[in-house]
């Protein structure tokens, strides 16, 4: 017994004096030091977090007071300001109040979408929200009928100036009537002060169309890239968006090659003297021909690539006059269709093409395959990859697309960029999107990239446009042929007894192009359309000459009433716009939806719309005319009382009309 | 016109080549003189005429430099015809100088200038002798020719507005010659000495540098600051700002000022505008007294205003604080306010300078701003409705913190284009909480806040001079009352440093113990020092209120210290290295109780008890076993006075440690005062001592500017005197035990000693104050 307890007492003496010992080891490696120094470093880093989390909470906190300030939850200012802006289109600002009211009256559900239509029947525009609303409120346990809750949102909106009245219809329609002193205000204003566009946020909008190949004809096809192109920009512009338009030329590439080499045999004295090229396509073709038959000249045509691109100043000179002939004939079209772009070819990229590989290169973005370098569009290396350089060290489409994106995005500091090419590249056009959104050049929240593709033009036998030859349709001709057939039904009309020459060559030329550019812009862009010039020239239906033809009747209105209607301020100040009739009131509220119209064609780039609105408004303008007396006239043909305030509604429609038609490129003319 | 042509012209007027010169480097005034010149158009001049257009160009104000032509056309037509009348026309245009374009009265103007009036040599005899017989026969006939005349020459002018100066002059020495003869040789000598009292010495306590400052502007400074702010400032009138140089009238000043006076009632309104985020120090206290100090004088109101408009490092501790030491030097803010306050009605103004194209928001980098000449705002030229959305943005927290910020469209002087007015900063604000997320700036708010507490005098120091346009622009550009921005010298002091950030270095390297460590010259420092506020207060108005900047050595603040606590502090016996003695052949059966004055020059300010006991303490230093020469303490051959005590003693015996020699304990006999030879000495000793823990400070910084890279390469951390802080057990008498913490003493012959906070009930903590003399705390 005693021994054992010596041993555990030794034990014990042992594990004491190591105790001991490795107390004084762990004294000895000074602890405090130590901990004090993790401790600052620890100190310094959670500060830093701290301070990091302080500000992160604090943002949220403000960015939480401005959504609800925003959606009027809270700030009657911020609310009240909305409501008042003039500037919001219609349907926005119908949106805004039963946003509201929706938040008001049914605070769990505040972030339901506001449905709206616009109305013919019942009331001008109309909500559909009560039935989905009474559905959630029954999943949240709430049980009303969507015709209470049609009513509750009612009683929930804020007074707008713009709203009449609100009914509750059928099982929970909301009808909303607008105010007709409203109306009266706003068509005072139109007079008073023009058409003023919508309030959206202003970008920086490239706007790429038209681009057409030197030393190829201009085809259909370019043409409904020209159209579309150009109309988008006046829509853009109009809405006061900072447009850039761009011609992305095709001057640049192998073909050259062939060219130079062939104008050096055909016109060795052309550094000299201008080479008479009268057929550029002939000369293409000619050329081609070698090409492809004498391995001699094709070896001269390669050589003569690599002179150019290596800035020989003699193949420059060749390039250039290549270049020029065939401008000149681009530009005799632009200036016939009223076209305004700048060109910007694919030569410009030249040496960003060799920048953007570089940074490709720098990103590991490339990949070597088979020779060449490709870039993948997304890091799942899936799909088409984009050939950035060919094995033999060139170029390709995609690489100066990606030189072009980078600098429409980089150095001309656009937020917005529209393709205006035909939908057989939407796959191009979605790689490269991609690829630029990849590579960090496009940035998704910043930046937007449309491509605004566009479907083929049929002929009339449904297959595609051509001549009766096969060839593809010259655009050139083309507008020849609408001028030929506008003529004749102008004649056809005893227009050319009537009008003097020059109000006969306006007119002639407002039908044709007029009439070839609408039928191109009414139809949805996305399908094919068939081509057509006894459509076209057709005055009934949504045409562009039933459209020309009610201008010029509007125009006529005041002209007949035997008054000065041309300052229209001055008469305002004396006659005041009154809204009796059905039909008064109908023209009017169509006329208010201008800027709806204009906000929803600018959202994806679709003209049709506003095709559809103009031709609206040309219906409603006839219902209005056939209804109600402008001028009375006794029978004798004496004019015996002129209705002013309906005048000033026809100046107003017209004054509506002449700015769509800017934008879709009619030109209103007041005599046909 | 070339330089030299100018030259030329100037020396036409009547200047010599050299004022020409340099009145040439006076953009100003060459400019008034241009102007004038144009107006002359190189008529002839009659004498002395040039001269006072000269006069009147270099006095013109640019408020009413409008009116240059007038004064020009009367000098010519010789109705201003001498300084003086120059000088009131001036007088006169500057007054009605509050409206923009205002038409002056002529007939108003000729009466004020006296123009027109002749006074006759008559008139003038008449007077003079009118006043010698009042007022001055006696003091000439005693003084005679040693009296000064000019006195007569102001009283004669008080009355004869328009009297020629010199016409005066020759008739008052007609009259004395009259009335006193000829000179004397007697008159011919100086004035004997014993007449003038003596120029009081210079205290003791004055170093070098407080005379370099006394002989720079021997009349700027005043004794207290009652005084100062009633003799050497002159500010302008409340209501009177149009007169002020460089303020800028416009249509609105006239009635924006009646508005003002009607709100404040005329009276002086100040502030004192410190920011919360740190702690207050000596440059302070000057701000605090002449803000404080100028509206007691002139029985206005002072504003105690946080500019906290920085939300980073405001902390609750620093706004007590402040109010704390406002409070200790002794004065009570009218209202305390904050900037904060006014944030909604700051951001409202920020919105109307923004529709009034006045200020735009900018994407500019705080980095791409820095330095010289940083290149233009590329937005600032945006549309306006594009800068109202995006301030409402940042406000609302859409916009990154650096990526925006509000600029307003104007220059400053130094060339700083388009200064900043706002800036997001997402932090949260120690008195508006979440609410904002933009915060005004220091230009931006400073000016607006003072409009709205219709401060008169918004005084400031000289570096914010380059800020007095954007004070005014904004002020202007938002119509609202526009207060006058006078600047002073700041107030530096040497050897310290007031850093918030390098104070905090010291106190992280464990050099000071805390913002109030005795050695710093922060106000909490500096009453833990134990300096009593008047001292401060009396030292800033040493300083005066001029432009001057001012640095100047701790001595000076010392002195005025010393100075306060010479008849503030009541003498107490202490001694610091105590060495025991016995006297062996006590005189008394028991202690004695002793009453010892607590000012001996002073007795009735009362008495304290101290006791005599067989056993004293007295300072190691006062014995020498072997003395130098001139030491006049206790030797073995020499006796020693105690002080209060009426003993003499002489020493019989010193008791030594065996080992090291050191002196133990000495056994001394005494003698009655009265029946002993006296003493070369009396010194401080204590019976029956409690002990004292006494810190004794010496200055940190080796070097007078501890920050200048040229004096102390190594920064400032490298310049710290090792030992600017000992720690000693000292004795003192038992009278000392129920000091208060802030108790001050004078140690007979030590110093000035004051109560530290560490003090506990039986350990008493003392620091030293300062030396009873300057050189005292140096080795």
């Amino acid at each position: 017994m005693s021994e054992q307890l010596s041993v555990e007492l030794n034990k014990l003496a042992e594990l004491e004096r190591v105790t001991v010992e490795l107390a004084a080891q762990v004294q000895a490696a000074n602890p405090h030091r130590n901990a004090a120094d993790v401790q600052v470093l620890q100190d310094d880093e959670l500060i830093k977090l701290q301070t990091e989390n302080t500000k992160l909470k604090h943002r949220l906190a403000i960015l939480n007071q401005a959504i609800s300030d925003e959606s009027g939850k809270g700030g009657s200012t911020a609310r009240s300001f909305s409501l008042n802006d003039d500037s919001l289109s219609i349907i926005e600002h119908l949106r805004s109040v039963l946003a509201i009211a929706i938040t008001t009256a049914f605070p769990q559900l505040s972030h339901t979408p506001v449905l709206l239509t616009p109305s013919i029947k019942f009331g001008d525009y109309q909500c559909n929200n009560a039935m989905a609303l009474a559905k959630k409120l029954k999943d949240i346990g709430i049980g009303k009928s969507p015709r209470d809750v049609a009513t509750e949102l009612i009683n929930s909106c804020p007074v707008s100036p713009r709203i009449g009245k609100l009914e509750v219809a059928g099982p929970g329609f909301i009808n909303i009537f607008l105010n007709k002193d409203y109306g009266v205000r706003a068509i005072t204003d139109l007079l008073r002060n023009g058409v003023k566009p919508p309030k959206v946020p202003k970008k920086r909008v490239l706007v790429d169309f038209s681009s057409p190949n030197i030393a190829k004809q201009m085809h259909v096809g370019h043409l409904r890239s020209t159209i579309i192109g150009e109309s988008i920009c006046r829509l853009l512009e109009f809405l006061q968006h900072d447009v850039i338009r761009i011609n992305h030329l095709g001057d640049w590439g192998t073909q050259f090659g062939m060219l130079i080499a062939h104008l050096e045999d055909r016109f060795p004295n052309f550094l000299n003297e201008s080479p008479p090229i009268g057929d550029l396509q002939a000369f293409y073709k000619e050329s081609k021909k070698r090409f492809d038959e004498d391995e001699v000249f094709k070896k001269r045509a390669y050589n003569a690539v690599v002179a150019l691109q290596g800035g020989d100043p003699n193949s420059i000179k060749a390039w250039q006059l290549i270049c020029d002939v065939s401008r000149k004939e681009f530009k005799t079209i632009y200036d016939r269709l009223e076209i305004n772009v700048k060109e910007r070819g694919e030569s410009f990229y030249q040496s960003r093409m060799l920048t953007v590989v570089d940074f490709l290169r720098k990103q590991n973005m490339l990949e070597v395959d088979d020779g060449r370098e490709i870039m993948w569009p997304d890091e799942s290396k899936t799909g088409i990859p984009l050939t950035i350089v060919k094995s033999d060290g060139g170029f390709t489409y995609d690489t100066s697309d990606m030189a072009a994106i980078r600098h429409r995005i980089e150095e001309e500091l656009c937020d917005w960029l529209v393709y205006v090419v035909d939908s057989g590249q939407s796959t191009h056009f979605a790689t490269i999107f991609k690829a630029a959104k990849r590579c960090g050049i496009f940035q998704p929240k910043v930046h937007r990239a449309d491509h605004v593709q566009f479907g083929v033009v049929l002929g009339e036998d449904g297959k595609k446009f051509k001549t009766r030859s096969g060839d593809t349709v010259k655009l050139a001709d083309l507008l020849d042929e609408g001028m030929k057939r506008s003529l004749e039904q102008l004649r056809s009309r005893g227009r050319d007894q009537v009008l003097t020459p020059q109000e006969l060559l306006d007119a002639q030329e407002a039908v044709a192009y007029g009439c070839i550019k609408y039928t191109d812009l009414c139809h949805n862009r996305i399908s094919d359309y068939v081509f057509s010039f006894d459509k076209m020239l057709d005055d009934r239906g949504n045409t562009a000459v039933y459209l020309l033809y009610t201008y010029t009747r509007i125009c006529s209105i005041a002209r007949n009433s035997g008054e000065d209607f041309s300052n229209l301020s001055k008469i305002l100040e004396t006659i005041d716009i009154t809204l009796t009739h059905d039909k008064e009131w109908k023209l009017v509220s169509t006329l208010l939806k201008l800027h709806d119209v204009l906000v929803k064609c600018s959202r994806d780039l679709f003209l049709h719309f506003l095709c559809e609105f103009c031709y609206e408004v040309c219906t409603a303008f006839a219902e209005f005319y056939d209804s109600c007396y402008c001028i009375e006239k006794n029978k004798a043909g004496q004019i015996v009382k002129v209705n002013h305030s309906r005048i000033l509604l026809c100046e107003a429609t017209a004054i509506v009309l002449r700015q769509c038609f800017y934008i879709l490129g009619l030109k209103p003319i007041t005599k046909i | 016109m070339a330089g030299e042509d100018l030259i030329a012209k100037f020396q036409e007027l009547g200047m010599s080549e050299q004022k020409a010169k340099e009145t040439l480097k006076n953009a100003n005034v060459t400019k008034n003189l241009q102007l004038a010149l144009d107006e002359i158009k190189g008529a002839a001049l009659a004498d002395g005429v040039g001269m006072l257009i000269y006069h009147m160009a270099s006095k013109l104000k640019p408020q009413v430099a409008e009116h240059l032509p007038l004064l020009v056309r009367y000098i010519l037509e010789r109705k201003l015809d001498n300084t003086q009348r120059v000088d009131a026309a001036l007088d006169y245009i500057l007054k009605s100088g509050q409206k923009l374009k205002a038409s002056i009265n002529v007939e108003e103007l000729e009466k004020e200038c006296g123009v027109g009036v002749v006074v006759t040599p008559e008139e003038i005899e008449r007077h003079v002798q009118a006043k010698i017989k009042g007022s001055y026969k006696e003091a000439l006939l005693e003084q005679r020719y040693h009296f000064n005349a000019f006195k007569i020459l102001q009283d004669v002018r008080q009355e004869l507005k328009w009297a020629d100066a010199k016409s005066v002059k020759a008739a008052i020495d007609v009259e004395i010659f009259d009335l006193l003869g000829p000179k004397t040789e007697e008159d011919l000598k100086p004035p004997s000495k014993a007449n003038v009292p003596k120029p009081k010495p210079e205290t003791k306590a004055s170093s070098v540098a407080v005379a370099a400052v006394k002989e720079e502007t021997p009349s700027d400074g005043a004794s207290s600051i009652a005084e100062l702010m009633r003799t050497k400032v002159h500010f302008h009138k409340p209501g009177e700002n149009y007169k002020t140089d460089g303020y800028v009238v416009t249509q609105n000043t006239e009635r924006l000022l009646k508005e003002h006076l009607q709100k404040t009632g005329g009276q002086v309104h100040t502030r004192f505008p410190p920011e919360p985020n740190g702690i207050l120090h000596v440059g302070h206290a000057k701000a605090i007294n002449i803000n404080f100090g100028y509206a007691a004088a002139q029985n206005g109101v002072c504003y105690l205003r946080y500019d906290d408009t920085n939300p980073e490092k405001e902390e609750e501790k620093f706004f007590v604080a402040i109010k704390e030491m406002v409070e200790w030097l002794g004065y009570k803010p009218y209202k305390i306010t904050y900037s904060s306050d006014n944030f909604q009605q700051l951001y409202e103004w920020a919105v109307v300078l923004i529709r009034e194209g006045l200020a735009y928001v900018c994407h500019q980098k705080a980095e791409e701003l820095k330095g010289f000449n940083p290149p233009p705002s590329p937005w600032r030229e945006r549309p306006i409705e594009e800068s109202l959305q995006l301030f409402e943005d940042m406000k609302r927290g859409k916009i990154d913190e650096g990526a925006a910020t509000l600029r307003l469209k104007l220059t400053l002087e130094e060339g700083k284009v388009d200064p900043v007015a706002y800036r997001i900063k997402f932090i949260p604000h120690h008195r508006t909480k979440s609410a904002w997320c933009i915060y005004p700036t220091y230009d931006y708010t400073h000016c607006l806040c003072d409009s709205i507490e219709q401060i008169t005098h918004s005084l400031c120091t000289k570096e914010f001079q380059s800020r007095r346009s954007s004070y005014y622009w904004l002020c202007n550009a938002l119509n609202i009352y526009c207060p006058v921005q006078w600047e002073y010298g700041r107030l530096n002091m040497n050897y310290a440093l007031v850093s918030k950030r390098k104070i905090a270095k010291l106190i992280t390297e464990r050099i000071v113990h805390d913002w109030d460590d005795p050695r710093l010259f922060t106000l909490t420092a500096l009453r833990r020092r134990g300096f009593p506020p008047e001292a401060i207060n009396n030292f800033c108005a040493q300083m005066g209120v001029t432009g001057a900047q001012i640095a100047v050595d701790p001595a000076m603040l010392e002195a005025a210290v010393r100075d306060v606590l010479n008849v503030t502090a009541p003498r107490r016996l202490v001694v610091l290295e105590p060495l025991k003695v016995t006297i062996s052949n006590f005189p008394y059966a028991a202690p004695l109780a002793l009453d010892v004055p607590d000012f001996p020059q002073n007795p009735q300010q009362g008495n304290h008890k101290i006791v005599l006991d067989k056993t004293i303490y007295i300072e190691r230093s006062d014995f020498s076993q072997n003395p130098d020469k001139g030491y006049r303490r206790l030797t073995p051959k020499q006796s020693l006075g105690l002080r209060h005590a009426g003993l003499v003693i002489s020493l019989e015996k010193v008791i030594q440690d065996p080992a090291t020699g050191e002196i133990l304990e000495l056994i001394c006999t005494s003698q009655l005062a009265e029946q002993a030879e006296k003493p070369k000495a009396f010194v401080q000793w204590v019976s029956q001592p409690v002990k004292l823990e006494v810190r004794l400070y010496e200055q940190l910084f080796k070097h007078k500017n501890p920050e200048d890279p040229n004096e102390v390469p190594g920064g400032f951390l490298s310049d710290i005197n090792e030992q600017s802080v000992s720690i000693v057990q000292a004795y003192a008498d038992q009278a000392i035990s129920k000091a208060k913490v802030y108790d001050k003493f004078q140690f007979e012959r030590i110093g000035f000693f004051s109560v530290d906070p560490d003090s506990k009930e039986q350990q008493l903590v003392f620091n030293r104050t300062v030396g009873l003399k300057e050189d005292s705390g140096k080795k």
